[in-house]
Parts: structure tokens; sequence; C-alpha cells
């Protein structure tokens, strides 16, 4: 398995090359390794029934793509009326889509869906890649009353669901029949109130056991303190920020209350004991495909001169023209492969 | 002693104000932001920056918001509590997900409402925002708008605990108001709530969504613009893509109050009492204890004795 934070710094190079572009060859490219690696993942298991995963997709990727470009290129075609190549005219009279539908601004519309479409997937991804509690996991330590209740509800969603069904069997069978809003009480409340009577019999049999049976002890002054400057110095920053000449100054403040705030959190966390049953390991292949992160995070961000990173910001108006690329962007998108070349095929009792 | 005392009372609230302001002002962004600058230099940076921005801004709010609440009162009762209603809520959006409503419709404001109202604005908050949180976990919802969800369907447990006050005043209208009277202003309150915050969501999700397709379109917004037009824009863009979807999510709200509200009220009520014990650890020793050590007492030898 590949380790869970070198899952997140992929996840944010993906997410940041992904934003930084409105170029369609970049972004084909990406979608390309993103389909690549899904692919990759999704055929580790092969009857595509991961148990790890944490998510249960209800709608195909293809489906979601094809509503994200489809509505987006329609509405932006709608609703922008820039660009040189006119399709059709919509009258004049009709309030706020009123004018000519371009060419262009269908194909920039598009883009934008490719690019939403592209972080919805990059998540998708992950969601794929890491189970539930690895995730949970990644919930930071000052914040385990809230792990603990994110874990209970977890495991209870599978008995809640199962709960629905049973009450449903068991109304069916008294003639119980859906016609109308009302018709739903029968099936809510119970479930309601089960639920409600389970959770008496979780709090009743956890203050049995001890756990936080004297009520948890008041967050921190100083660090409560701590967390108030640190929101207050990102609040300053914001207003600076707004001002023509006090822009660094105020990206400097966001930065400080940012880390402030961070610094707070983690000293708080350090004070809470956590219990590691299996601990993730660094290994080779770790280092490779977060080097190829890093290294993307690096091209993108930082304006180093030897690229042309004009290419990435691609200009569509105001008449069609055919979009630049850097061959080195290009291959270095590519490194959004190499999580590929270690996944390898799981067997289901894995 | 006394004067810190009168810092931590003050604290809470100024917690709870900053990030609540914090957060609301990072939505508003776009809106001033070409008030106070003409736009021609580093107009496209910004441009840029602002969703990473605004995303964190409200990632940082949320989380300051959480830290406080969770600090206050997380004992056994309201964990599981939580826990189990969080669950039943997620179990709900998870259906939602599969078999999509008309519109925006989502039954999950339900319930974050009612808890809020019932268990106050911190119950409220954690409420919705763990919601928006396990449902994501489990649908693969996560992704950059995770944050501004869950930060607005917290605002929206916690504004509810804004309700009792108002409904205790209107009920009071009446010198001698029957049962029925004080339960429809009850009733009629909460779906008032819940359709105008099935809008408000969706218009606090679309602040979030509008710098994301910044582009030369003129329903977007772009650096540079006086705020007047950024409203116009903005306008024309909510109308466009929201206003219908985000109606279904009221109407649907207020419905499924209209129709479980006061069931579901009762049953909570209920609950409420009985969530109310609380665990007194005794340290006397009970009758069979001591007759049992006084058994194991006499069969031992007197100490020292051959």
């Amino acid at each position: 398995m590949i380790h869970t934070y070198v899952w997140v710094i992929w996840l944010a190079a993906a997410i940041v090359s992904l934003s930084s572009t409105r170029n369609p060859l970049y972004l084909v490219l990406i979608l390309l390794c993103l389909a690549i690696v899904n692919n990759s993942l999704a055929s580790r298991i092969p009857q595509g029934n991961n148990p790890n995963a944490s998510a249960k997709f209800p709608i195909s990727p293809l489906r979601i793509a094809i509503m994200l470009v489809g509505l987006s290129a329609l509405f932006n075609a709608a609703i922008s009326h820039y660009g040189d190549t006119i399709l059709f005219r919509v009258p004049d009279w009709i309030p706020l889509l009123g004018g000519a539908i371009t060419l262009e601004a269908l194909i920039y519309g598009a883009i934008n869906g490719l690019v939403l479409f592209g972080i919805f997937w990059t998540f998708m991804i992950l969601n794929q890649a890491l189970p539930a509690r690895k995730l949970l996991r990644l919930i930071p330590r000052a914040f385990y009353p809230v792990a603990v209740v994110t874990s209970i509800a977890i495991s209870f969603v599978p008995a809640t669901v199962r709960h629905y069904h049973q009450i449903r069997e068991a109304q069916a069978i008294r003639g119980h029949r859906l016609r109308g809003v009302r018709d739903w009480i029968p099936l809510i409340m119970p479930l309601l109130v089960g639920g409600l009577e389970r959770a008496l019999s979780l709090a009743e049999a956890m203050t049995a056991r001890g756990f936080a049976s004297g009520g948890q002890a008041e967050n921190g002054f100083r660090e409560r303190v701590l967390l108030l400057l640190g929101i207050l110095m990102m609040f300053v920053g914001w207003i600076f920020r707004l001002l023509e000449n006090w822009y660094l100054p105020g990206s400097v403040l966001i930065i400080l209350g940012a880390i402030l705030i961070f610094a707070m959190l983690w000293t708080v966390g350090r004070k809470i004991p956590r219990s590691t049953y299996v601990r993730e390991h660094w290994k080779l292949r770790d280092a490779v495909i977060l080097m190829g992160a890093i290294l993307i995070l690096v091209f993108i961000l930082v304006p180093l001169p030897f690229l042309n990173k004009l290419t990435l910001s691609f200009e569509i108006y105001p008449s069609l023209n055919i979009p630049g690329f850097d061959p080195l962007i290009g291959v270095v998108i590519v490194a959004l492969l190499l999580p590929t070349l270690f996944l390898r095929r799981e067997l289901p009792n894995n | 002693m006394k004067t810190e005392s009168r810092l931590q009372f003050w604290l809470r609230p100024s917690i709870y104000a900053a990030a609540t302001v914090l957060g609301l002002l990072s939505l508003v962004y776009p809106f001033l932001l070409p008030a106070v600058t003409d736009g021609s230099s580093a107009g496209q940076a910004r441009a840029a920056e602002m969703p990473l921005l605004m995303t964190v801004m409200l990632g940082l709010c949320l989380l300051v918001l959480i830290y406080e609440v969770q600090g206050q009162s997380m004992n056994t009762k309201l964990v599981a509590l939580l826990g189990v209603l969080v669950a039943i809520n997620a179990a709900v959006r998870f259906i939602e997900v599969g078999i999509p409503g008309p519109g925006g419709f989502s039954p999950i404001f339900f319930l974050i409402i009612l808890t809020g109202y019932l268990f106050g604005g911190r119950f409220g908050f954690l409420m919705g925002a763990l919601t928006i949180f396990v449902s994501s976990l489990i649908t693969g919802g996560i992704g950059p708008w995770l944050p501004s969800q869950m930060l607005a369907a917290g605002w929206v447990g916690m504004s509810a605990a804004l309700l009792p006050p108002l409904v205790s005043r209107v009920r009071s209208i009446k010198a001698h108001p029957s049962p029925r009277w004080e339960q429809g202003v009850e009733i009629g309150i909460l779906v008032v709530f819940g359709f105008l915050w099935g809008i408000l969501y969706g218009v606090i999700m679309n602040l979030w969504s509008w710098p994301y397709f910044s582009g030369p379109a003129d329903q977007f917004w772009t650096q540079g613009i006086g705020v007047y037009e950024t409203l116009q824009r903005y306008f024309s863009y909510y109308l466009l893509t929201s206003l219908i979807w985000d109606l279904g999510r009221g109407i649907g709200s207020a419905l499924l109050l209209v129709a479980f509200g006061l069931p579901a009220l009762r049953a909570l009520r209920r609950f409420q009492r009985r969530f109310s014990f609380t665990q007194q650890p005794s340290y006397e020793e009970s009758d069979l204890l001591k007759k049992d050590r006084a058994a194991e007492d006499a069969s031992l030898p007197l100490r020292g004795s051959a």
C-alpha cells in the first residue's frame, strides 16, 4: 500500500496542476494520467469490489464528466456572448440569455467543466485508494472528540440502513403503503427513535467503561487566546489585502495567522496520546511518488526561467486559436502516473 | 483572577464571532476587492489565487470553530447522541446521492435544524458539519468544496439555536395560548427558518464556487469591476444556475418540517430528558462487598500468629 501522506501530496499536485491551467492540451494530459491511475486502482481487485475503498460511487465518472462538461459548456454559451465565431443568435428581448451564441464561449465553458471534473475525479481516486479508517487518521489529534464521533457515525451508518430496511419490511407485512408524504411517518419515526435508543445504550456503555465519564476538560486558556490571535491576524491581513499598497503585508499576516493556528493545534495534539496498531512505513516507492509530486508542484508554482508558463493560461477569446504547449511541463505532468507503477494487483482475500 | 475569569467569559463568543465573521468575509471577498483596487496591477494573479485563498481561509475558520465547540462539553452522552444522529443523517444523504430528489432537495437539514433548535448551537454546529463530513467519507464527496459545505451546514445548526427565544416571544402574543397554537407557532417558525436556509445554503455555496468560474464571461467574477457590477453578475449567475435548485431545497426542507416536525420534536424532547442522566462515582462499599470482605477477614489468619 502506498503511504497515506504520499497520496495526499499526490492529490495536492494533481489539484494544483488542474487549477492552474485552462490549456486543453495540458488538461487532457492530466485527465489521461488520472484515468490510468484510476484504472490501475480499479484493477487491483479483479471483481472491482474493493473492500478497502472508503467510497461507493452511485454515479459513474463518465456520467459525471458528461454532465459537468456539457452543463458548463451550455451554461457559458448561453450567458457569455463574447467571441467572433457566432453559431446563432438568441433574441435580445430574452433577459440574460439574449445575444450571440459563440463557439469560443461554448469551448471555454467545456474547458471549465473539464477542470471541475478533474478536481472531482482526483478526489474520487483518493477515496478509492484510501480506506475510510486511513482518511479518519488524517484528522489532527487535537480534534480527537470529533474523530470519535466520526468513527461512531461511520460504524453506525450500515446499522442505520439495515434498521431502515427492517422497519420497511415490518411495515409492509402490516400492509403499509407509501402513498403520500405522511405515509413516511411510520418509517421515519421508528428509525429516529431506534437510533436514539441505540445512542442511549452506547452512552451508558461508554460511561460504564469510564470513557470521559467526568466530562472533557475545557480547552486551555492560553491556547484559545492564541487561536483568537491567529484568527484576528488573518482578519487584519484580509483587510490589508483589499488595499493596493498593503497586499504583501496582508498576505504575510494571513500566513502568520495560519501558522499560529496550525502550531497551536499541533501543540495541543501532541498532548493527546494516540494508539497505532498498524504503523505505516515509508518505502522507496513512497519516496519516488513523493518526489514526482513535489516536482510537479515546483514546476507549476515556482517561476522558473526555462519554462514557458504562458502556455498554462490559454486565452480563447476573441477568436479560437491553437493552444501552446511546453514539452517540459508536459513531461513533468506525466509524473502523476507514478502511483500506477507501484499499484500491485491484490486478491480479494488480501 | 477576576480579570482572567472575565476574559474566559468573553473568549468563547469572541472566537465564535471572529471565526464566523472571517468565514463570511472570505466568501464575499470578490464583492469587496474591486471596490478598493483599480484592477490594473497583479489583478490576474489575485484572480487565480482567489479560490485557493477562499478554501484555505474557510477551512481554517472551520477548524477553529470545531476546536472551540468540541472543547466545551464532549461527554459520553453527547458523543454517542451526536455519533448516532450523524449516522442517521449521513445514511439519509447517501440515499439522496443515489436517488436524487427534485431540484436541490436535501433531507439532511431537517435533523440539523431540529437538533440545533433543541440541543443548542454547539450541538447543531457539530451536527451540521459532521453530517457533511461523514457522508462525504461514505459517498466520496471529499473535495475543495467540503470546508464551505461543512461551515454552511454548521451555521444552519448553530443559528437554529436562536429560534427558542423567538418562539417564546411569538407564543406570548396570546394571553391564553392553546397547545395547538403553541405547536403551530413552533412549527411555523421552524418551517420558515428551514425554507430560508434552503435558499441561503445555496447562496453561500455559490459564493464559494463563483470565483472558480472566473473568466472573461460577463456573468462571472473578474478583477477590476465595481461592486454594483459584481453584484449584478452574481445575481444573474445565481438566477440562472441555482435559484430553482435552491427553491427545491427550501421547499423540501419546509415540507419535511411540516410533515415530520412535530413527531420528531416530541421524540427528541423525550430523549433529551432521558439523556439527562448523570454518573456519580461512588466509593462507598456495597453491603455485598462488606459481607465478602468480612468473610475474607474471618478466613485469614491474624497477622503475627503462628
